[in-house]
């Protein structure tokens, strides 16, 4: 009997479909490897299992039993563990207090419970043992690298006990050597019996870990099958599926000679090595990298949101000094983030109000001026009416209500306001539905055509490949690639992301 | 948009209106005229003079709470107002002062150096009482945004927590404030001075740059000098609040000040800006509050003013966590607050009572508060 | 110049110390009598054990990132009725003493209701206690002082091993205080709360009964407090402890916690105790202006919340996630 079973599970946010009817099956003693794109749904799938959302439809099995965790709390009682990308450890405690923390070993009675540090240290260091991290129980979690953090975490999921564990993108923070501890660490767990998920864009990791391969697009489940019936070129193709063709709107325009904006050696320790490229006027850029290659970190140090140590940025002919996002805005530089709803939008508040939040002065330049309102609201109308956005009155409706695509058209649209030359969009297709998609992207080559540039960030290649003229590559904060329209062949830009996935330390042979 | 029906529509509807608190206020003052008989205590609720009375303790303390409306607005708090209303009323009191007796005033550290028998700092250095009024008034005013500079640096650009940077602000100037005058209050305010905070417009002649304000004559009880002035000060601060650029930053500062700052808006100025206007305010209301009382007062602002001020904000509708309010609610909200203390003086209850009640007051205000957002935010699915 | 910088780094990270012994010597060189044993515990430690005991309680509100500004009005109204029974009821002093703790315990449980299940901020429910506390305190004495029956003044001066009853009590409570935290799970899930209260309840932390403790706890110590502060002057006003939480609130931050939550101890709560009343301490013995005084005292406790500003952007940045080594990788062992 499978250890997990799913039957026909739904989810959807705000009327968008998340996860459209999925039903897989992990098996003890076994490795289910889950791919996709982003927005595939697999995250979403996960935290069904791991009780942080509920389940719309569709019923889950744990060994036989209905499984309904209404919470992470739930999840942890019918052990089930789930290693998040985001790690949930207390960084003002030890690594054995976040072990320990809702189930001390202690001694006394009743109310007067105290916890016996002796046993807590030695089966702290014997948990950190299996999993391969030689660092005192006692050293605080701020101390030690990413890489270690996770291994904490997962030091705690088999204090647990877990009969299950999923593991979303573990080894995004690690060294190679951590993560070859990690890969024999999960053989071992296997043999033990327990179930493994383990979700990762790296789909070589993938190909070797895993006893079978789920594939997710769209929300649905493409297939279930062994390892053995895959190879690289398969999985990828069956994660992007072979309908391209009418995802995306046709070019208008050619990138002209015209730098519009210039970084050269841009470097910050531990964020971003050496970064250097030129985008021009009438092009669109794409940065691909896997997660946590860099690309928002760099983006937000363009900004002017984080320092950089080294380096120079230059935007039409003028080089910026005081970093800071007005100074950026200044220079009509304007950043789509790719956290609208925290960093984009004031969700409760009108339309009309954040489209013009950017660009305030110019209605009302003298502090206590009033503003001209009906200049203001004609400005922000003829914005939502050249992005085509779809919504009530925009003066009094507010942005919480409406779908993801409108309240993304709606930062572009604050952004158009202030009349920018260069937009740096992250993520600006996440969490939007496909037709809304297709708006955005047409919305991304106008911009381009009407003499802009677009630095286009993105963890989905085939949008990339759809819309950019230039795809430069990050992986661990360094540009490794550069592909030129035309050369574009998905292989090669997935490997070119992948390549420094494992360091080559000099007396180490690479995997 | 469809507001949700059901039985508990017309509830939700209520709840949701921007005049709740007025609705409230009148309902509680009729019953209580009504009740009040019944419970055989004095009917001074229904007196004509009574009315007029709560007036005047309403302007005072809705300047103040106008200037922390702001800063509850932008996600901030400043206790140090009751401070600021004593140190001003302090040093205004000491410029102006026109006779001062050596007896009570040796002790302070100014005596000899900047006031002395002769009368105040001007009498004392100038030598003349020109103008005293418009000056202790400036000094009072100037004194109030310096002090909101003080609490603006040091939250924007130490990052210091508002709570602890105006907690300790408050127990500083509160300090400073006995230390200059050695606990005593300031008496001999020129009379001009203390006329504005006793109304009574007719033929009473202030400095020439204030006359012009005063263009009603008629003696309505209503229409004082306090008046005037605590209610340009509301319409200045709705103005401000709901149609510049200014109130528009500030209510987005409130409401996320991460994407205020991706957006290019200049965070520290409005918040360093919004803590002087809360000081300002603090000074016109000692401005009213010492004009009243005829002295200045170094305790001035103290006991549970702090209380009253963020009690009647929470009840017009200001969230404490930042991004929504309006000075048209805390006018009501102050209302409420004069208004239901001046009840429960009715019901002749020992100050501490009506304290307490106040406290529970406010705590059903903040219940309705968290309510009130979850509602909204049920809606808005 | 890197030498410089971990000078300023180490300075700053243990800037209560600093303070501390910064205070300490310039005071007892400006007046020789402050370093006599004799005063140091009259003056200092046991002057220094109401807001000692009260910055404990309070810290343990704090580490969760709540706040309790009822603290003063529970010292009151807990000696109040402590005070009453003893008059009216005539019960002894230590039965007395129960009820002022059990009192203080209701009333931070109260508190605690409040922000758990109505879900109201604490700044606001301990405001709206604050005065509701005092209210009821008030009514109950009709605004007359207690004048407390001569066993408690006794009581109130017995030593214990040598030392002044508040000050081993002090020393109970501290030690007490520290215990709990440190060696009991609901200790260390009091800081996992305050760092971060969605991952405690991921993790399977009982929040909510996390923060009602620590309310019953902050009210454990203030109906404690204040008992002991009335053994001493025997006499209850209204006015009694009034805007104690202020200054239990400064000294648990001078000694280094965080109004963030997730960052205190309570051996810095009692060194920002000690630290306040020393500084009250060496400004009387130096005769300086009682006026002066807390003026001084409030410009330390701005010094000390400046550190702590700077000592949180500096943690701040080092949690900036990196995604490439720091330096290039070295072959670990």
């Amino acid at each position: 009997m499978p250890v997990l079973e799913t039957h026909d599970l739904k989810k959807a946010f705000f009327g968008i479909p998340a996860v459209r009817g999925v039903s897989i099956t992990a098996e003890a003693g076994q490795i289910l490897g889950l791919i996709g794109q982003n927005g595939a749904g697999k995250s979403t799938l996960m935290n069904m299992l791991g009780g942080v959302v509920q389940a719309d439809s569709g019923e889950m099995h744990l060994n036989g039993k209905r499984y309904t965790p209404q919470s992470p709390a739930d999840a942890h009682k019918s052990q089930v563990a789930f290693i998040h990308q985001e790690l949930n450890l207390f960084t003002n405690m030890t690594i054995a207090e976040n072990i320990f923390i809702d189930d001390f070993p202690s001694f006394g009675f009743g109310p007067f419970k105290f916890v016996d540090w002796r046993i807590v240290r030695e089966k702290t260091r014997t948990v950190l043992n299996e999993v391969g991290l030689n660092i005192a129980p006692d050293t605080t979690v701020d101390r030690i690298s990413p890489g270690e953090r996770q291994l904490v975490e997962i030091a705690r999921a088999l204090y647990m006990n877990a009969s299950l564990i999923i593991f979303d993108e573990p080894t995004t923070s690690l060294t190679a050597r951590e993560t070859d501890n990690l890969f024999a660490l999960m053989q071992r767990l296997r043999e033990s019996g327990k179930a493994i998920i383990y979700i990762s864009h790296i789909l070589r990791d993938v190909q070797t870990l895993s006893d079978s391969i789920a594939v997710m697009r769209d929300g649905q489940l493409v297939t279930q099958e062994p390892v053995e019936s895959f190879n690289i070129q398969r999985m990828i193709s069956l994660m992007v599926g072979r309908n391209i063709d009418n995802l995306f709107p046709a070019r208008t325009t050619t990138p002209t000679e015209t730098p519009l904006l210039t970084l050269e050696g841009i470097s910050a320790a531990g964020i971003v090595e050496n970064v250097s490229f030129t985008l021009h006027k009438n092009e669109v850029l794409g940065v691909f990298g896997l997660m946590g290659s860099g690309r928002t970190e760099l983006a937000r140090i363009l900004f002017g949101l984080d320092s950089f140590e080294r380096g120079t940025i230059t935007v039409d002919g003028k080089q910026l000094h005081h970093a800071s996002p007005k100074e950026s805005i200044r220079h009509h530089i304007a950043f789509v983030t790719e956290n609208r709803r925290e960093e984009g939008l004031l969700m409760n508040i009108n339309i009309s109000d954040n489209i013009a939040l950017a660009s305030l002065n110019d209605f009302g330049s003298i502090p206590l001026q009033a503003i001209d309102q009906e200049r203001l609201e004609t400005a922000s109308q003829h914005m939502a009416g050249v992005l085509q956005l779809r919504s009530g009155d925009i003066r009094t409706q507010t942005v919480k209500a409406l779908s993801g695509g409108n309240q993304q058209k709606v930062v572009i649209a604050k952004w158009l306001l202030s009349n920018p030359k260069v937009f740096i969009m992250d993520e600006p297709t996440r969490g939007i539905d496909v037709g809304a998609k297709f708006e955005i992207y047409s919305i991304i080559d106008q911009l381009a055509a009407s003499g802009s540039g677009v630095l286009f960030i993105s963890s989905e290649l085939e949008e990339l490949v759809g819309m950019c003229d230039r795809i430069v590559v990050m992986s661990r904060g360094e540009i490794f690639g550069e592909f030129l329209r035309g050369d574009f062949t998905e292989e090669a830009i997935l490997h070119a992301a992948f390549h420094q996935e494992r360091v080559e330390v000099p007396d180490e042979k690479p995997a | 948009m469809t507001a949700q029906r059901g039985r508990f529509g017309r509830l939700r509807q209520l709840l949701l209106s921007d005049y709740f608190v007025l609705y409230l206020t009148i309902v509680m003052y009729v019953s209580a005229a009504i009740i009040l008989p019944r419970l055989g205590r004095p009917n001074t609720l229904a007196l004509p003079g009574n009315i007029a009375n709560q007036f005047t303790n309403i302007w005072p303390l809705l300047a103040v709470a106008i200037g922390q409306t702001f800063v509850l607005i932008i996600g901030g708090i400043d206790l140090s107002v009751g401070a600021t209303m004593g140190i001003t009323s302090v040093v205004g009191g000491l410029f102006m002062a026109q006779t001062l007796d050596a007896a009570t005033f040796d002790k302070s550290p100014l005596w000899g150096s900047l006031i002395s028998e002769q009368g105040g700092i001007l009498l004392t250095r100038f030598g003349s009482n020109e103008d005293a009024v418009l000056i202790g008034i400036l000094v009072m005013l100037l004194i109030g945004l310096l002090i909101g500079f003080l609490n603006g640096v040091a939250i924007t650009r130490f990052r210091m927590a508002p709570f602890m940077v105006t907690l300790v602000t408050l127990t500083f100037f509160s300090s400073f404030a006995l230390w200059l005058t050695a606990s005593r209050n300031v008496s001999g305010l020129p009379e001009d001075f203390v006329r504005l905070g006793n109304g009574d417009i007719v033929s009473v002649f202030l400095g020439p740059k204030l006359e012009s304000q005063i263009a009603r004559r008629e003696i309505l009880p209503f229409i004082t000098y306090p008046a005037v002035i605590s209610l340009g000060l509301a319409f200045v601060g709705q103005f401000i609040l709901s149609r510049t650029v200014f109130g528009r930053q500030m209510m987005s500062i409130g409401t996320n000040p991460k994407t205020s700052q991706i957006s290019g808006l200049p965070s520290a100025r409005v918040v360093i800006m919004v803590y002087m206007f809360s000081g300002f305010c603090a000074a016109v209301a000692s401005i009213l509050y010492s004009a009243r009382i005829g002295f200045g007062q170094p305790s001035l602002g103290g006991g549970n003013i702090l209380l009253d001020i963020i009690g009647a904000a929470v009840i017009g509708g200001t969230s404490l966590f930042g991004g929504k309010g309006s000075v048209r609610g805390t006018v009501l909200g102050v209302a409420f607050f004069v208004f239901l203390a001046n009840v429960l003086n009715a019901m002749q209850l020992s100050p501490f009572i009506i304290d307490a009640v106040k406290g529970g007051v406010i705590l059903i205000a903040a219940f309705l508060d968290v309510t009130r957002t979850r509602l909204l935010t049920q809606e808005q699915r | 110049m890197k030498s410089l910088r971990s000078v300023s780094q180490v300075l700053v990270n243990n800037s209560t110390i600093v303070l501390f012994i910064a205070v300490f010597v310039v005071f007892g060189l400006s007046s020789p009598l402050f370093f006599q044993p004799d005063s140091v515990i009259n003056n200092i430690i046991k002057a220094s054990a109401y807001t000692g005991i009260t910055a404990v309680g309070i810290t343990f509100v704090l580490l969760t990132g709540g706040i309790d500004l009822s603290l003063g009005s529970n010292m009151y109204l807990s000696s109040v009725i402590a005070g009453l029974l003893m008059r009216n009821q005539h019960i002894g002093v230590v039965p007395a003493l129960i009820v002022a703790m059990l009192v203080g315990m209701i009333y931070g449980y109260l508190n605690a209701m409040c922000v758990v299940r109505l879900k109201i901020i604490p700044f606001m429910v301990t405001l709206a206690t604050l005065v509701i506390g005092r209210g009821i305190g008030t009514a109950l004495t009709e605004s007359k002082q207690i004048d407390f029956p001569i066993e408690m003044g006794q009581f109130g001066q017995t030593p214990v091993f040598g030392l002044p009853m508040p000050v081993i009590v002090f020393v109970i409570v501290a030690i007490i205080g520290y215990v709990v935290l440190t060696r009991m799970p609901i200790g260390r899930q009091i800081y996992a709360v305050g760092n971060d209260p969605e991952a405690a309840k991921k993790a399977g932390i009982n929040t909510d009964r996390v923060i009602t403790f620590v309310y019953v706890f902050s009210g454990f110590c203030a109906g404690l407090a204040g008992f002991i502060l009335i053994s001493q002057l025997t006499r209850l006003d209204r006015s009694f402890a009034e805007g104690r939480e202020f200054d239990a609130i400064a000294a648990s931050v001078l000694g280094g916690t965080s109004l963030f939550g997730g960052i205190g101890t309570v051996p810095g709560a009692v060194i920002g105790a000690l630290l306040t009343q020393m500084v009250s301490a060496g400004l009387i013995f130096n005769n300086v202006n009682l006026y002066l005084q807390p003026m001084v005292s409030s410009v330390i406790i701005f010094i000390a919340v400046l550190f702590d500003s700077l000592r949180t952007a500096t943690q701040e940045r080092l949690k900036r996630r990196f995604i490439r080594p720091l330096e290039p990788e070295k072959t670990k062992t």
